[in-house]
């Protein structure tokens, strides 16, 4: 079964190379490419698989269990188009495209500068030939960076000015996640290829280390009444847990100014650096004011766009002369 | 009343450990007749009986492994770790790993002089051709190489290293004794593979973007005639008769060539599927292996009946394969 599964798999990522991908690319004179776009079309049908698996698993769930019954899911669409953008391929292809450069130009530079930049293995060389061990360290050390970018992101003034887009959607659903301005798309690749370009992740691992932490983000927000049980809250982000962090009104209490709940994958995060919060209701979410118009949370794809380039502008001036801080206290930084 | 005490997680702890070593590490088994195909997706080598063509074992190598070939003397197999900055030693008997060099920057295709005084190594990701010493991987010196330096080839006197740069449709010629570029000439397409024809007067390079094998006559630095193979040729190999070389064109409907050096044509072909890339040839003359790129096998090819004989699963993205009961390797 599984073997028949991968043997369809890999023919479909050969037919669509062979046929689609590879002639347009030899005609380009980029043939050079053609092993990263098999990489590419094998990153596009396994976001075809986890759309496939949200809507088909995630979805049902969201109709059988809703937190919340809305009269319509127009304001959702537009979430949908995110994530078709994202797991794609489209925006990560963009974002790679824009960075890879960047990244072989430091690269290279360190090497014939003779730095070798140091990784992972050169500590634990047992990691060398446990893959899977590897994987799972890789996992821990993203996840904890995704940590601090996510936190950073509600503490910065112009990050969260790019970050509330995200925030702004009220009818969070498992789609929710990939609704990003594309301008942060490109500060979050840079962030996390950094980190895995830093601990030393091959790019094969990267594909899977991206499917692991975007398959987990897509269930934790699902418009759905879903516990993992006392000890599985504690383990994992749930959907319950990530609802606080997207609460249009955050828990009382100083510590949480900039918002709580910043973990991607692991709640263990917060639990360290003081930022978790177990709350067992669950509450609406959205934003109460912050650095976007009124009636943001409504806008559609390029209008959010726009808007949160308006935001991160007026919050990049000094302060005094911006509308960026609008947020009053209490409410949702995040 | 006996209360029984949940064994302590302090107790279980370093046996779940161990078990997920255990799950993580290596499986393998001695064999008599043994290939090895290098899975540069998965890190992998997957061990093949020659005479059943039976998998019977995977060895875990490192990350991103692309090529391998053997020391000068047969004694070992090494596998070029470009993401791991590495050279890993096999035994090619047995599959044992032997040693690990450290600090071999990105190293992709690999290659000795035929003087054994010199070890190259190319870095496609990162526009470098490093000269080692093959004594003891020393580094003499590191030149760049815009753009996507790829395969490389020898003259017989080793004096020259010739790297084909993929993206700047470009042979470089690379003095061994100054380590020194000495010339760079314009070829046909995304060239790809290199060898040196066995009258060591050609450079034969396949060329991806236009389904062709370049002849260049390297010391007038000119290309004399291109042979049409098929779409995607990207590597040669000696069927070890010191005459002709097999091509692949790596396609998914994918076939391999045979090329005549002394009438530079193209004499056979073959239907092989699946992306065939790298090849060796059986002692006998009787079977040719390629890796098939992007079908996850090892294609073995009859060479008696001109047909494929069968496909071995192996890894993802397998990239080299390698016996040592070869047919030469001129």
């Amino acid at each position: 079964m599984i073997d028949s599964l991968t043997e369809s798999f890999v023919f479909l990522q050969g037919w669509l190379l062979d046929h689609v991908v590879q002639p347009p690319l030899l005609a380009l004179g980029m043939g050079s490419h053609l092993e990263m776009a098999f990489d590419g079309i094998q990153f596009f049908l396994a976001g075809v698989l986890q759309i496939g698996f949200a809507y088909l698993l995630l979805r049902p769930i969201e109709a059988w269990r809703p937190v919340e019954v809305w009269p319509d899911r127009r304001a959702v669409r537009v979430d949908v188009l995110y994530s078709l953008l994202d797991r794609l391929g489209i925006v990560p292809l963009a974002v790679f495209a824009l960075l890879a450069p960047v990244f072989a130009f430091i690269d290279g530079w360190l090497r014939l500068h003779d730095i070798i930049p140091p990784q992972i293995e050169d500590i634990f060389p047992a990691l060398d030939t446990r893959p899977l061990l590897a994987f799972l360290v890789y996992l821990l050390l993203l996840d904890f960076a995704e940590y601090w970018r996510h936190r950073l992101s509600h503490i910065l003034r112009w990050w969260w000015a790019l970050h509330a887009i995200h925030h702004s959607q009220r009818r969070m659903t498992l789609w929710t996640d990939s609704r990003n301005h594309l301008l942060e798309d490109l500060i979050g690749g840079f962030w996390f290829a950094s980190v895995a370009l830093l601990v030393g992740v091959p790019p094969g691992q990267f594909i899977g280390l991206l499917l692991v932490v975007k398959t987990v983000e897509n269930l934790a927000h699902v418009n759905a009444r879903l516990s993992f049980g006392r000890f599985g809250e504690r383990l994992l982000v749930s959907p319950r847990y990530h609802r606080w962090h997207h609460a249009l009104h955050l828990p009382p209490g100083r510590r949480y100014r900039h918002g709580c709940n910043f973990a991607v994958l692991l709640p263990i995060w917060d639990q360290l650096f003081g930022t978790q919060y177990h709350g067992q209701d669950l509450p609406p979410c959205g934003l109460a004011g912050g650095p976007l118009p009124p009636g943001a949370e409504r806008s559609g794809f390029w209008r959010q766009q726009w808007e949160g380039l308006q935001a991160f502008a007026a919050a990049l001036r000094p302060r005094g002369h911006d509308a960026g801080e609008r947020q009053p206290e209490g409410s949702h930084a995040g | 009343m006996t209360h029984r005490h949940p064994a302590s997680l302090a107790r279980l702890l370093p046996r779940l450990l161990a078990l997920l070593v255990f799950l993580c590490g290596n499986q393998m088994a001695a064999h008599a007749g043994l290939a090895i195909a290098l899975n540069s997706a998965d890190g992998t080598l997957s061990l093949i009986d020659t005479d059943s063509y039976k998998v019977t074992g995977k060895i875990n190598v490192c990350k991103e492994p692309h090529h391998l070939m053997p020391t000068p003397d047969d004694k070992s197999l090494i596998v070029a770790c470009a993401a791991s900055n590495q050279l890993v030693f096999y035994d090619p008997l047995t599959g044992q790993e032997q040693r690990r060099v450290r600090d071999i920057s990105d190293p992709y295709q690999i290659g000795f002089s035929p003087n054994r005084k010199w070890f190259v190594a190319t870095s496609l990701r990162l526009d470098r051709v490093d000269i080692y010493d093959a004594a003891d991987f020393r580094l003499i010196a590191r030149l760049p190489a815009p753009k996507t330096p790829s395969h490389m080839a020898f003259d017989d006197a080793s004096q020259f290293v010739f790297v084909t740069l993929q993206d700047s449709n470009e042979v470089m010629a690379i003095s061994l004794p100054t380590q020194k570029v000495a010339w760079v000439m314009p070829v046909a397409p995304t060239p790809a593979g290199i060898v040196m024809s066995p009258d060591n007067r050609h450079l034969l390079v396949a060329s991806m973007g236009e389904g062709v094998v370049e002849v260049i006559e390297w010391r007038a630095r000119r290309s004399v005639r291109k042979i049409p193979t098929a779409t995607a040729a990207h590597n040669l190999q000696p069927k070890g008769d010191g005459r002709h070389f097999y091509v692949s064109n790596r396609t998914i409907d994918g076939s391999i060539s045979l090329l005549d050096t002394q009438t530079m044509s193209v004499v056979e072909k073959y239907d092989v599927p699946g992306g065939p890339d790298d090849m060796m040839v059986r002692a006998d003359g009787k079977e040719l292996w390629a890796t098939a790129r992007f079908a996850r096998k090892v294609q073995v090819v009859d060479l008696v009946s001109k047909q494929l004989k069968l496909s071995i699963p192996v890894g993802s993205s397998p990239h080299g394969v390698f016996f040592l009961n070869h047919a030469g390797l001129r």
